[in-house]
């Protein structure tokens, strides 16, 4: 329990330190932006939408700055971000719920799937050293991971769209079809849906292989998987009861840390496949210069890793009883 | 005398390792001919990068070997010219990252208690944010980034990895007996850190080096990739960037779009196969197992 | 156990995907229409990068291009691709008196509004009632011209100007939007409404709007019989060009107005029917800031204009789509009616770069070391900013840069994202700027924005155009002319003028012509322009223009 509240006292901080620094980026960069926005805006939006603008970028400070912050802090809370340039004239918030379902579908099954299959395989790798799976996956790994991930992208589309016209071009459903809750939408959504995720599972497995690998190879070397062994449990037994139990940890861990590495391939995957999710909402708002909607998005993208996190923190509380007892 | 002894010997094992390691082997001979076409880029440019003379979207040829843009550009000519900005903020990047992350994860180990909290909070606040979005908007603000512009966004957030490695590897280093016997000698703090600290954390600052640049190439093509970095230079992701915006890869000329993208995966996979290969030297627990000790180890 | 429960999930998921695709059929799902199932729905292609916000408010810039010309109508409709010629549309006729300062329309009967409500004089009146009442709705600035709009009579309505303002019909009829006063005087705050039910006159009504898809059905009663065919219409969001031309060039789309690289063999090679013709409209130029130097000399401006080679640069830059433009300002052939002999032939082919060089030496450059011109000491050296957002100008400004460097003139080429470069152009912060004007359906409008004093601000102010501060009085006093007359000849003589002030004094420098982005399929649907019947411009943005054009498509199936 303690460990939990440490934790999420540090997740709060960090959250605090994001929505800083999204107050203070516009206010430093050179050639205020801003205004050139805010002009395009006046007359046509109400005064609340506007006051929130205003304070969120810094036009027309009347007010001192410490001012400006706290009714920064405080529209935060209440969810008014003002109005969207790029759409105007719906307000940020309604725009960025078009976007969202999608981003959570396409990155919460691929992260979720990687994680399964890349422990799973970097564990055997580890049980079998020297094996075939141990020799050739860390290298394999190591070249595909520096690839880039939008280049990933681009090689599926031509490859399996353009040439081999096996997948859609590009989008999450074909265009002319309305959402809705039946079999050919859902259908059309999951076959959209195949090399976008296949790209994102490609580029980031190799990084949960490699590093349960790695913690796996530790494990193995310790003194009670030998006398486990020693005792005449089976090997499977021993692989994923004992070791891998414990070599899973630290991947827990690192699943927290490496999330914003998936973040980022995710935004990349989204803008090259155009799938309308709230990383490729991102990208265009920075096209559009649509500042309300960029930051925005940018709180939302860092509060739901924090929130991955402290998900997987509780996971680790619950598996690991030694942090209980810190 | 010491210390550099310890260097000298940490160097040599390094070099051993890596002569024996295909790995390494590899992933050095692939940088060292990136760094000799960053240094004279001329000797493998057959054509002027930027003239937009030649016929455009020829296919391949023996006078255009990756074929023209749709501008007329010779595709092979450009991607040896970007070689030299990807590789130049790759060590750029890569050095400044590393001499942050070693300021603040052994300070921290080394002086511990408040200042310890304090740098760890930091190196863990910056570590958790989502970097890749905060770049963006970073860029997207400061508009066609110029380099020192591009090379600060990308230390700024990605020193912590680095930093907070570097520190849990000083803490273990920190009670060894040398180190204790050179403070009673009343050594100064500085010279126990570099002298005494430093020189066996020297793979895995390395490492963070390599690393780091790789982080750097990876991030500094994304950005260039959607439009947000100087197009009116020559480098991959730039040359990504305009493949894109003609829709090379479905009017027949893909090769514009995938050339790039190989050229940059080259250089990442040449460096991370360098780290890794640190990785192991630093860690000898996972350095590969030949066939006959497998065995021991699977019964 | 576990390692095999792993491989069973990950092959059963894969094998539930791979059935899955086999059993989707490729070319997606097409929208049902209820009632007319038989014929084609008319899908239409235009990028905007975004989903729609469903908002239909006609007087917004965001907003208008999917109501006006469609669902509201004008009171006439001007035909900008062929010299300003005029079609009656709500008004049925109209006429100038009192020396060109009054304008009489007399309103067309029978029309009824999509709400049922009749069409009356009294609706032009409110129309322009709430414009006046509200400034950021009047988009056209026609309450600058206008003193009063009243009705008259049953069925006329009366427009005094305060200043003799003939070309201003063309935004007063052409481009105001006639909304119903029964619905608006309803509305509290029209500036800020986003309208997400409009009732209009015209031929198409909307019936469905979602993020992802824009649906319009034809008009069953509109006014116009034998108009409005086309039963079902759609315009579905994409969110980047290439998912948008590859709809298109399969033919899912039939009406598109789309930049398409390569569009010989992306487009046309495609799908049977496949077409498209890209009629100049206006031009795309060169700002020289007329307040900085070395570009408030003749000698330099002319030089910058001699040494660029036009059709290279749109070959490069624009794939040969936009034509070479002309130093004289006239947009052929759109308005090669209106060009003068003298002042093309001063100009000849337009590209001389041994002859630019000789206008920088006979002012006094001399070449340095380094290949450029530099006089007193002081290298020729200029910035050139454009849209960084317009990767095709970027290109084309890219190719500008090289070909200046040839003749001498050193160029580094800056392309700020739009905001920024807006900005700093109206506000005079730039040496050389890459842009265009509206233009209008005369080259009049055109030459107006680019050479009127009033138009421009001191460098630090906005200025709406105008933006190289150009100011003559004796060129102020020929527009003003042409404002005050609507006899042809007098107009051409006019236009003859400015030709001859581009020419010598190159105050603007026209690089390459602005064209409409359309792409139509001529195997579903017929009737859309073209260039022996230029009736409208044909591009989905042109508004009322494209409303226009789609009432008078025909399915061929």
């Amino acid at each position: 329990m303690k460990f939990l509240i440490r934790r999420l006292g540090f997740l709060l901080v960090a959250l605090w330190a994001a929505l800083t620094i999204n107050f203070f980026i516009p206010r430093l960069m050179p050639g205020n932006p801003a205004e050139a926005m805010m002009a395009k805006f006046h007359g046509h939006v109400n005064p609340s939408a506007i006051k929130a603008l205003e304070v969120a970028f810094g036009v027309n400070t009347h007010a001192s700055l410490l001012s400006e912050y706290f009714s920064y802090l405080n529209n935060t809370v209440h969810l008014n971000f003002g109005v969207s340039v790029s759409y105007f004239p719906l307000p940020v918030t309604s725009v960025i719920s078009k976007a969202l379902p999608w981003s959570l579908g396409l990155v919460g099954l691929t992260t979720i799937l990687g994680f399964i299959l890349g422990t799973g395989i970097g564990a055997l790798a580890a049980w079998r050293r020297g094996g075939v799976l141990d020799s050739v996956l860390p290298p394999t790994f190591i070249v595909v991971s520096a690839f880039p991930y939008f280049w990933v992208g681009l090689l599926s589309i031509w490859l399996f769209s353009l040439t081999l016209n096996w997948f859609p071009l590009l989008g999450a459903y074909n265009e002319t079809s309305t959402p809705a809750w039946n079999w050919p939408f859902i259908a059309d959504v999951l076959w959209h849906a195949v090399l976008p995720a296949s790209t994102i599972l490609i580029t980031s497995i190799g990084g949960w292989i490699l590093t349960m690998r790695n913690n796996m190879i530790t494990v193995v070397a310790e003194d009670y998987v030998k006398m486990a062994r020693a005792k005449g449990l089976s090997p499977k037994r021993i692989l994923w009861q004992y070791a891998g139990r414990n070599a899973l940890l630290p991947n827990l861990t690192g699943f927290a840390m490496s999330l914003g590495f998936v973040i980022s391939g995710a935004i990349l995957v989204e803008y090259v496949y155009n799938y309308p999710g709230v990383g490729f909402m991102l990208l265009q708002a920075v096209e559009n210069e649509d500042y309300p909607l960029m930051q925005a998005l940018f709180l939302l993208i860092t509060v739901a890793v924090l929130v991955a996190i402290f998900i997987s923190d509780i996971a680790t509380a619950t598996l690991d009883p030694r942090t209980r007892s810190r | 005398m010491k210390a550099l002894h310890q260097l000298k010997k940490a160097l040599s094992g390094s070099w051993k390792f890596l002569r024996r390691d295909k790995k390494a082997l590899v992933g050095s001979i692939i940088l060292f001919v990136l760094l000799l076409i960053t240094a004279f880029p001329t000797w493998f440019t057959p054509d002027d990068p930027a003239a937009e003379i030649y016929t455009p979207g020829a296919g391949l040829s023996w006078s255009h070997i990756l074929g023209t843009t749709s501008f007329g550009q010779d595709v092979f000519s450009q991607v040896m010219a970007g070689t030299r900005q990807s590789v130049m903020i790759a060590l750029v990047v890569g050095f400044f990252c590393t001499l942050l992350s070693v300021a603040v994860g052994v300070t921290a180990a080394y002086k511990g208690g408040i200042i310890d909290d304090v740098l760890s909070l930091l190196t863990d606040v910056i570590l958790v944010i989502p970097t890749f979005p905060l770049i963006i908007v970073l860029a997207a603000y400061a508009k066609s980034a110029g380099f020192w512009l591009m090379v600060f966004v990308l230390v700024a957030t990605g020193w912590s990895y680095g930093a907070r490695q570097l520190r849990v590897q000083a803490l273990s280093l920190r009670n060894r007996d040398y180190l204790l016997a050179a403070k009673a000698r009343g050594e100064s703090s500085w010279y126990v850190i570099v002298v005494e600290l430093l020189p066996p954390m020297t793979s895995l600052i390395v490492a963070n080096f390599l690393g780091a640049a790789l982080y750097a190439v990876l991030a500094e093509s994304a950005l260039q990739f959607v439009g947000l970095g100087n197009i009116n230079t020559e480098s991959w992701g730039t040359m990504l960037y305009w493949a894109q915006n003609n829709e090379a890869l479905a009017t027949g000329l893909p090769l514009w779009a995938l050339a790039p993208g190989v050229a940059i995966a080259v250089l990442g996979s040449a460096l991370a196969l360098l780290n890794y290969a640190f990785d192991e030297i630093a860690n000898p627990a996972l350095r590969p197992v030949s066939g006959r000790k497998a065995r021991k180890v699977r019964s | 156990m576990k390692f095999k429960a792993k491989t069973g999930l990950f092959a059963s998921a894969l094998t539930l995907v791979a059935s899955m695709a086999t059993m989707i059929v490729p070319g997606g799902i097409g929208v049902t229409s209820a009632g007319a199932a038989s014929q084609v729905p008319l899908n239409l292609a235009n990028e905007q990068g975004a989903l729609w916000s469903c908002s239909f408010n006609p007087f917004i810039p965001t907003s208008s291009p999917y109501s006006v010309g469609l669902t509201y109508e004008t009171l006439d409709f001007v035909d900008a691709l062929n010299n300003a010629a005029v079609t009656p549309w709500l008004a049925s006729s109209y006429a100038w008196s009192n020396g060109n300062k009054t304008l009489t329309f007399t309103i067309r009967q029978g029309v009824k509004w999509s709400d049922g409500t009749p069409f009356t004089a009294g609706d032009v009146v409110y129309t322009f009632d709430l414009l006046k009442k509200n400034p950021s709705l009047d988009v056209n600035a026609v309450w600058s011209v206008l003193s009063s709009v009243s009705a008259q009579g049953t069925d006329q309505v009366v427009m005094t100007f305060s200043s003799s303002a003939v070309p201003y019909f063309f935004y007063i009829a052409g481009q105001v939007p006639i909304v119903s006063q029964s619905v608006w005087s309803k509305i509290s705050n029209p500036t800020t409404n986003a309208i997400a039910n409009p009732v209009g006159t015209g031929g198409y009504i909307m019936n469905k709007c979602t993020p992802q898809n824009i649906q319009w059905k034809a008009n069953p009663n509109y006014w116009q019989k034998g108009k409005a065919v086309t039963q079902v219409v759609n315009m579905p969001a994409f969110l980047s060009n290439n998912t948008c031309n590859e709809y298109l060039a399969t033919g899912q789309s039939q009406w598109g107005s789309q930049f398409i690289p390569n569009i010989d063999s992306y487009y046309v090679k495609k799908s049977p029917g496949n077409s498209y013709w890209f009629p100049p409209v206006a031009n795309v130029a060169l700002f020289p800031n007329l307040d900085v130097a070395p570009l408030n000399d003749v000698a330099v401006r002319e030089a910058i204009s001699l040494g660029l080679d036009r059709s290279s640069i749109s070959k490069i830059g624009e794939y040969g789509y936009e034509p070479a433009a002309s130093q004289t300002g006239i947009v052929a052939p759109t308005f090669s009616s209106w060009s003068s002999s003298s002042a093309a032939s001063m100009v000849g082919s337009g590209y001389n770069v041994a002859k630019a060089k000789s206008v920088l030496e006979a002012d006094g450059y001399k070449m340095d070391s380094k290949g450029f011109f530099a006089k007193n000491g002081k290298e020729l050296a200029l910035d050139l900013s454009t849209n960084g957002g317009y990767s095709d100008w970027v290109a084309s400004a890219q190719v500008m840069g090289q070909q200046l460097a040839k003749v001498g003139i050193n160029i580094t080429v800056q392309t700020p994202a739009a905001n920024t470069f807006y900005s700093n152009l109206y506000a005079g912060k730039y040496q050389l700027a890459y842009n265009a004007e509206g233009g209008g359906p005369t080259p009049f409008y055109e030459m107006r924005q680019w050479l009127y004093s009033k138009n421009s601000a001191p460098i630090g102010t906005a200025a709406s155009s105008n933006w190289e501060r150009y100011s003559n009085p004796s060129v102020d006093a020929l527009l003003n002319q042409y404002g005050s007359t609507t006899s042809s000849a007098t107009q051409h003589s006019i236009v003859n003028k400015l030709e001859n002030v581009m020419v010598t004094q190159f105050p603007v420098i026209p690089v390459l012509e602005e064209v409409d982005w359309f792409q139509y399929n001529s195997k579903d649907f017929t009737g859309f322009p073209s260039k022996t019947n230029p009736y409208a411009q044909p591009g989905l943005y042109n508004e009322p223009d494209w409303g226009y054009v789609l009432d008078n498509l025909k399915p061929l199936k």
